[in-house]
């Protein structure tokens, strides 16, 4: 407790005079300054003046006597009366006595006495280039074979019909087709007017008709509904064939009943016996048979000239390039058939930029929340240090509390770009302790070798 | 039986009463007397100005001492603050003006006249210390060697003045002015500016900061360390602190990386961190969090 008891006492000598003039919110010096006027103070009218911040400091160090109505000023009252939002709040005066006792040298920031943008650019060295610029995706509706698409969706019930029937002929293979269509391919892809209304001939069992479709305007027969009848296979049971429907029949011409037993004699019903050899062979063609019905692409080619366009597609592409991938909006970042050093291909890759401080700092309003207080020059300059021309700073200050916000992107950006080249110090006051912060560029590295 | 005794024991003193003077809106206290009082009633605020004898480190402050608000709010209820009137612009009239300035001319000769009896007094001295220190050697013409000094301490006497430049003056701290009794009390807590802030989570620190007093810990501020409050078990100059107090109110929710990073802290610098929340009945509910580790 006793130092703090302890009471300032100068020598009369060394105690330099002056008076605060409320108006202006100075102090002007009575007697010649002394040994601080180096690094601080101004003139003005012909004498020598100091700022309320540096007369209050003078004072607490003992070198400074402010008479303010001829009598002397304690400092309780220096504060009182230096301290205010107009000049400099007490919080900056914690900032600027703190750095004082250390030994810097500490001025009031100014932003009109900084050079301006420009002016910096021309001492600056260039900046980075940015060479490689990121590709813009053409995102235009390219059209694709999907016209016939629409048609399709009408018939989602027709389609999963025929999928059925596929379905049970076997597992089916994902091969493309290795030879042009057989004729019943070219007759489904035939657009008839006559849908698959009637079945041309009857059987006896008309249950397996389909009652799906509708009358009119189809486009596609659904042989699944027209019975062809099987002569060949050996487990057929009928004999004779129903005639048909009169009203398919042109004309008056009758048909009576088709006795199929002697074509079923004259047809060779015999079992063919395979070797094992050959057994193997007629199973791998079966399972390697490919039916090009299965693939849905050529069950949506309406017509020949669809057919030769997806084949065209099929076979004209180059190795590498998967239709897939290159035949829709979104297509790959880079064709990878193009050769490319790495360097290059991570530029492409980067799906974030990276950006520097400064970027669009120059179109930030100002804020009064958010400003540089102070700049402070190292403290041995001192010796040669001139007023007139003090150079650059070591640092700036700007001064908050951890009451306050804490600076957002915008905040940081604005303070960078109104020091310029010189790093922005953030002074946070916590009642009596000062903490020191700063935000620095920080640019991640790409790890390339070449 | 009761009555007796309560009238035979004095009244005990009035509680001294602390002059808080604002500084932009922050209470700062100047006088050597509210110091110790406040530190007597176990506030520790903070130092923010020079110390007069070595002015220029950071290590240890003087005057003024701020102090938390807190800390203000609990004076003021316990009625043992109360605001200084500030200087008066006026003067307080020409007459009184030209009072005060002859009083400090009194003052400045009075201590002229002292300082220069002290400074006489130290040049005789160290006059003595030469002329012995050097005649020791010799030894010898003892009586002439007195007679000579006799004479140049009588020359001294004669013509030693003690210039004006040489005179330490006092640049007083706190103002000077206020003198003060029981009575001016309430003239004083009639001046006090209402500053309040009305918000939820000051009233939860000052419920907090209270009831941790009220337990006889210090408290003081603690930014540096991610809190509200550092705790110590006892004056801060003679211990480190135990606690790092945060406080919140209890239906606030709490993110998970809030309290994972402040356990990390509190564990980083060894000390234990704090969940206090004022409750419902009163009183405050507090959860520690300690870094236990893999078990």
């Amino acid at each position: 407790m006793r130092r703090i008891l302890s009471v300032l006492f100068s020598c009369r000598g060394n105690l330099v005079k002056a008076t605060w003039l409320q108006s202006e919110q100075i102090v002007e010096l009575q007697s010649p300054a002394g040994k601080f006027w180096q690094t601080m103070g101004f003139s003005a009218n012909g004498k020598q003046n100091l700022l309320p911040e540096e007369a209050l400091y003078l004072m607490e160090c003992g070198n400074l006597q402010v008479f303010y109505q001829n009598l002397p000023l304690s400092i309780q009252d220096g504060y009182e009366k230096f301290l205010s939002s107009s000049t400099v709040s007490l919080q900056q005066y914690q900032v600027f006595a703190h750095l004082k006792r250390l030994g810097y040298v500490v001025h009031r920031f100014d932003p009109s006495l900084e050079p301006s943008s420009y002016a910096r650019q021309l001492n600056l060295p260039q900046s980075r280039d940015r060479a490689v610029k990121q590709l813009k995706r053409k995102r235009s509706a390219s059209p694709t074979a999907t016209s016939s698409h629409t048609e399709v969706q009408e018939t989602p019930t027709a389609d999963r019909m025929e999928e059925d029937e596929c379905g049970r002929d076997g597992e089916e293979d994902k091969k493309p087709p290795e030879s042009p269509l057989t004729a019943s391919a070219g007759t489904a892809a035939a657009s008839s007017d006559e849908g698959g209304g009637r079945t041309w001939w009857m059987t006896d069992d008309l249950g397996e008709r389909s009652d799906h479709k509708p009358a009119s305007g189809r486009s596609r027969w659904h042989f699944s509904s027209i019975p062809f009848p099987d002569l060949g296979s050996r487990g057929s049971s009928s004999s004779c064939l129903v005639p048909p429907d009169s009203s398919l029949l042109p004309g008056s011409v009758a048909v009576g009943v088709c006795d199929i037993a002697p074509w079923r004699r004259r047809i060779n019903l015999r079992e063919v016996k395979m070797s094992s050899k050959e057994r193997r062979r007629e199973e791998d063609k079966r399972r390697r048979r490919w039916d090009i019905n299965r693939d849905r692409e050529v069950r949506r080619c309406r017509n020949w000239a669809e057919y030769r366009e997806l084949l065209a597609r099929r076979e004209g592409r180059p190795k590498g390039r998967p239709a897939h991938l290159w035949n829709r909006e979104v297509t790959p970042l880079h064709d990878p058939r193009q050769p490319i050093p790495t360097k290059e291909l991570l530029d492409k890759l980067s799906v974030i930029k990276s950006t520097h401080l400064l970027e669009e700092a120059s179109s930030i309003k100002g804020s009064d929340e958010w400003r540089i207080c102070f700049n402070v020059y190292q403290p041995d300059t001192v010796a040669d240090f001139k007023k007139s021309n003090p150079g650059k700073p070591y640092s700036r200050m700007c001064v908050c509390s951890f009451d306050g916000p804490v600076p957002d992107l915008r905040a940081i950006k604005l303070l960078t770009y109104q020091s310029g080249d010189v790093p922005v110090v953030l002074a946070v006051v916590d009642h009596g302790d000062i903490s020191f912060y700063t935000f620095k560029d920080f640019h991640l590295p790409t790890d390339v070798f070449s | 039986m009761d009555d007796d005794f309560s009238s035979r024991r004095e009244s005990p003193p009035p509680p001294h009463v602390v002059g808080v003077s604002l500084c932009d809106s922050a209470p700062l206290l100047w006088r050597v007397e509210d110091l110790r009082s406040v530190r007597a009633q176990g506030l520790v605020g903070a130092l923010l100005g020079s110390l007069p004898r070595t002015p220029r480190q950071n290590g240890r402050l003087g005057r003024p001492l701020l102090l938390l608000p807190e800390e203000e709010r609990l004076l003021r209820e316990r009625q043992t603050a109360a605001a200084l009137p500030a200087r008066r612009q006026d003067g307080g009239g020409a007459e009184l003006v030209v009072q005060v300035e002859q009083q400090q001319e009194e003052e400045q000769q009075r201590s002229y006249e002292e300082q220069s009896i002290l400074a006489l007094e130290d040049r005789k001295s160290a006059l003595l210390r030469a002329m012995t220190s050097s005649h020791s050697g010799s030894g010898t013409g003892t009586e002439a060697s007195d007679e000579a000094l006799r004479g140049r301490l009588e020359d001294l006497d004669r013509s030693f003045t003690f210039p004006q430049s040489a005179l330490a003056v006092q640049l007083s701290t706190a103002r000077a002015g206020l003198s003060y009794c029981p009575e001016a009390r309430a003239f004083l807590q009639a001046d006090w500016p209402i500053r309040e802030q009305h918000d939820r989570s000051w009233d939860a620190r000052y419920q907090v900061f209270r009831d941790l007093r009220g337990r006889g810990f210090y408290l003081t501020s603690a930014g540096k360390f991610g809190g509200d409050f550092l705790v110590y078990p006892g004056d801060p100059l003679r211990f480190h602190a135990h606690f790092i107090a945060i406080c919140s109110s209890l239906d606030e929710s709490v993110c998970v990386l809030d309290v994972l990073s402040a356990a990390r802290l509190g564990s980083n610098v060894k000390k234990t961190v704090l969940l206090c929340s004022p409750g419902t009945d009163g009183r405050i509910l507090y959860t520690s969090l300690q870094w236990s580790g893999m078990v």
